[in-house]
């Protein structure tokens, strides 16, 4: 299960995010469903269990956070409380505070006076519900022992006495009687011990499964009473138990033997094991008062709740240090190299049998790989579901009614990147809310319904994720981007320029295109470290926008990170790698006229016009071209562009190795990786190239020759 | 022969710092984190001791109790439940399921080594 050597606090601190994040859907969840019990359930559930193990680590402050919040709730679980959306609020609200306190404890600070005071307020708030339902609530535990009334000298003996009477259930329920001797005998000395027998019945009548055993002890203990009651504290409602502490009062000694039994047989006992000396059992045998009420039987058979079916998914998972999964992916990675290394060496041998099984380690690692890779594969719901909270806060905020449809929540994609994608994914979520979504009365006159829609929504598409947040907003209004672009020199004015070129305008640096700036998006720093964000995740975002329709933002990003199918090309002596996801097909490139060298290019394939660069001159190959060059066709985001290579050299494994700071100015490489034979190859950053060719704007790049050593 | 003891319980936390405990005092801890885990654990190896808490997803500790007693190999095997204090009606539930030790949450892993020792001692 867990590792061990972790920082159990570390974990709780973890668990208590992961539980805070599901009080707070639940919550949600509630506003739109009332009195579900599996929610109220899961709701309690979270603040029970951060209690429960808040007190593990001597967390008083949560533990009296926790405590009343799950009192509350506790109570709306009985339905002696309603939820009501106030309550919910408060709930909510009370969510964060432990968020904050359990943020503090992570950053090992302790809780500031303002923190302390919003706590004791919520807590005081929470505790109105609880005094309004407390009066119901007045049950006392039962007093657990008679009290002593008589008086009588006390007796003189040393040691303890305790009788016990084990109920025939013991056994049954787990209590092994010589268990608790045996733990009595940490608490002190057995000094002496009679076993009453008298309960067995005869052979044919003997249960296997039961008990019929006591026993009369003398203890020499010098603990308190409560430590030696405290032995028999599992076993008190099914038996029968006496504990006289040294020199106890006769008459507590009469009560006993009233109560075990008439005859005379307690007083040989007490004398033989020396609680009582023969002058006591003497003045026993005087005529006392009535015999106190013995200890009751418990019962009370309860209606059991039935098995829940629940959504939640942790009985079959096991959490991971992240890095130690960094590291599997590593060493596969290596593994790749390492065999695609011995497969070169096999095929170079012509070796059929070591041919034959480099190829069968070659798939297994294949498999590994990809096994390897899900590992890191998270849903991103999870994601998703935060910005059903971003949505309510922000809607209240600014006053729009807004409702947020999630859609391919369980659509997978690598952890880093679902980790990196929240921040620009809020951005564009809170834009979408402020500028995109109208107010109300502006949508009814537009005769829209008053309540806008935002749409997150999540698929895999050939070899990556797509990502959409859209709206049914006012759109993009096209003019005035233009207009703000040629104020801010982004473009000049003669400039023709596509739909999808002008919406892109919006994520160049210092554009901000709302004429009131307002405090939640706008500030100016927002579209552009959107898309450098996404960027940095090799990914792509693009807009579509309809005027008084609705906005789409749509991210690309790759699946992983770490390990891709590879197509393999090469040019003069150098290889290159491009994600094998995005070549469509291998075309052989039909002779030219001398004329037509230089770029960009068109092809004419099958009566559409695609578009092509030559690797040879985008990364100057100086190295003379065959007699025979080949196009691989490659397709990103609806575009198909064509790649002039010399040679096709097949699928390949690619361990992504980045490239250093220096190298990421270099147009149409995304990285590099190791070939079997030790060489590097680069890796071609497609997205770029297609982006690149199709704009048929930009000369060859500046940068970058065939190995990674060299530089600009 | 070190005594092995079951947790069940959905709070990994938890499990981690009691079986840290546990495993200092010289016993063997298996974990489970709910009561359907907690069932699967019960595969006719030797278990000396079974904790489980109350309220957990999938399968809640009073009817894994319950279920487990239905087991042959752990008819006898004793229970601690862990609880809340406001769990009165769930204790009833649970003393009727047969869990007749109960440890109320918060706690130290002292008192809960000293449950434990009532039980089994290592």
């Amino acid at each position: 299960m867990s590792a061990e050597h972790e920082d159990p606090l570390q974990t709780f601190i973890a668990e208590s995010r992961e539980l805070l994040l599901q009080m707070e859907e639940a919550l949600l969840d509630m506003e739109s469903r009332p009195n579900d019990p599996e929610t109220i359930n899961a709701i309690f559930r979270a603040a029970h269990t951060i209690k429960g193990s808040a007190g593990l680590f001597g967390l008083d402050h949560i533990v009296a956070f926790t405590h009343v919040a799950e009192s509350v709730l506790d109570r709306v679980r009985n339905n002696e409380i309603a939820l009501d959306p106030g309550l919910g609020a408060l709930l909510l609200k009370a969510g964060d505070h432990l968020g904050q306190l359990i943020e503090l404890l992570a950053a090992q600070a302790s809780p500031g006076a303002a923190i302390q005071a919003d706590g004791q307020a919520l807590q005081a708030r929470l505790e109105s519900y609880l005094d309004a339902a407390l009066a119901a609530d007045a049950k006392q535990p039962s007093a657990d022992k008679p009290a002593t009334t008589a008086d009588l000298a006390a007796v003189n003996n040393p040691h303890w006495h305790i009788s016990l009477r084990f109920g025939p259930d013991v056994l049954r329920h787990g209590m092994d009687p010589v268990s608790i001797l045996r733990y009595l005998a940490t608490l002190g000395e057995i000094a002496a011990l009679h076993c009453v027998t008298d309960a067995i019945p005869s052979l044919a009548e003997i249960d296997p499964e039961a008990c019929y055993l006591g026993v009369e002890l003398a203890f020499a203990s010098d603990r308190t009473p409560d430590e030696i009651n405290g032995a028999f504290e599992f076993i008190r409602d099914d038996c029968l138990i006496h504990v006289l502490p040294p020199g106890a009062p006769l008459d507590t000694y009469r009560r006993m033997i009233d109560t075990l039994d008439k005859d005379a047989g307690m007083q040989a006992i007490l004398l033989a094991l020396g609680s009582l000396g023969p002058e006591e059992i003497a003045a026993l045998n005087h005529p006392g008062d009535a015999p106190a009420g013995a200890a009751s039987m418990l019962g009370g058979e309860v209606a059991e709740p039935s098995v829940k079916e629940n959504k939640s998914s942790e009985s079959s998972l096991i959490r991971v240090d992240a890095g130690k999964l960094d590291q599997l992916i590593n060493l596969v990675g290596e593994l790749i190299i390492a065999g695609a290394g011995a497969s070169m060496v096999a095929r170079n041998s012509k070796l059929p049998a070591l041919i034959e099984a480099t190829t069968l380690v070659s798939r297994l690692v294949e498999d590994v790989r990809d096994s390897a890779l899900t590992l890191r594969m998270v849903q991103i719901g999870a994601t998703f579901n935060r910005f059903r909270r971003v949505v309510r806060d922000v809607a209240k905020e600014i006053g729009k009614d807004i409702a947020l449809d999630i859609r391919g929540g369980d659509t997978e994609l690598d952890k880093t990147v679902v980790e990196k994608i929240g921040d620009p994914l809020t951005h564009i979520v809170r834009n979408s809310m402020d500028h995109g979504i109208e107010p109300a009365e502006v949508r009814l006159a537009r005769g829209k319904p008053a309540t806008g829609q935002l749409r997150l929504n999540a698929f895999h598409e050939s070899g990556s994720i797509v990502i959409e947040v859209s709206d049914d907003g006012g759109g993009l209004n096209k003019a005035r981007i233009l207009k703000k672009a040629i104020e801010r020199g982004l473009i000049g004015e003669s400039q023709a320029l596509s739909d999808k070129e002008i919406f892109n305008l919006v994520f160049e640096p210092g554009f901000s295109t709302a004429e009131q700036v307002s405090k939640l998006s706008g500030r100016g720093v927002g579209m552009d470290v959107v898309k450098r964000n996404i960027m940095a995740l090799r990914g792509t975002v693009d807009i579509e926008s309809v005027e008084g329709v609705g906005t789409t933002v749509r991210i690309r990003l790759p699946l992983t990170l770490a390990i891709i199918d590879g197509f393999m090309v090469g040019v003069g002596n150098a290889a290159y790698v491009l994600p094998l996801d995005m070549v469509v097909e291998c075309i052989e490139l039909p002779a030219l006229p001398a004329s037509e060298q230089t770029a960009p290019d068109y092809l004419n394939l099958r009566g559409s016009v695609l578009p092509f660069v030559r690797l040879r001159e985008q990364f100057e190959v100086s190295a003379p071209p065959p007699t025979r060059e080949n196009v691989v066709v490659v397709q990103y985001a609806g575009q198909r562009a064509g790649l002039v290579v010399d040679r096709l050299m097949g699928e390949f494994q690619t361990v992504i190795k980045p490239l250093g700071k220096v190298f990421s100015q270099i147009r149409g490489i995304g990285g590099s990786t190791i070939l079997g034979s030790g060489e590097v190859a680069l890796i071609l950053d497609i997205p770029g190239l297609v982006r690149q060719v199709t704009q048929q704007s930009q000369p060859a790049a500046t940068g970058g020759t065939e190995t990674c050593t060299s530089n600009t | 022969m070190a005594k092995t003891i079951l947790i069940v319980d959905d709070s990994a936390s938890l499990r981690q710092v009691v079986s840290i405990a546990l495993k200092g005092a010289g016993y063997d801890v298996i974990e489970a984190c709910d009561g359907v885990d907690g069932l699967k654990k019960l595969d006719g190896r030797k278990i000396h001791l079974i904790i489980s808490d109350v309220n957990m997803p999938n399968m809640d500790g009073i009817t894994f109790v319950k279920e487990s007693k239905q087991l042959p190999a752990y008819k006898f095997t004793p229970v601690i439940m862990l609880t809340t204090e406001a769990g009165d009606a769930k204790k009833q539930a649970g003393q009727a399921a047969g869990a007749k030790a109960w440890v109320v949450k918060p706690f130290q892993p002292a008192q809960m080594l000293a449950a434990v020792g009532k039980l089994i001692l290592p």
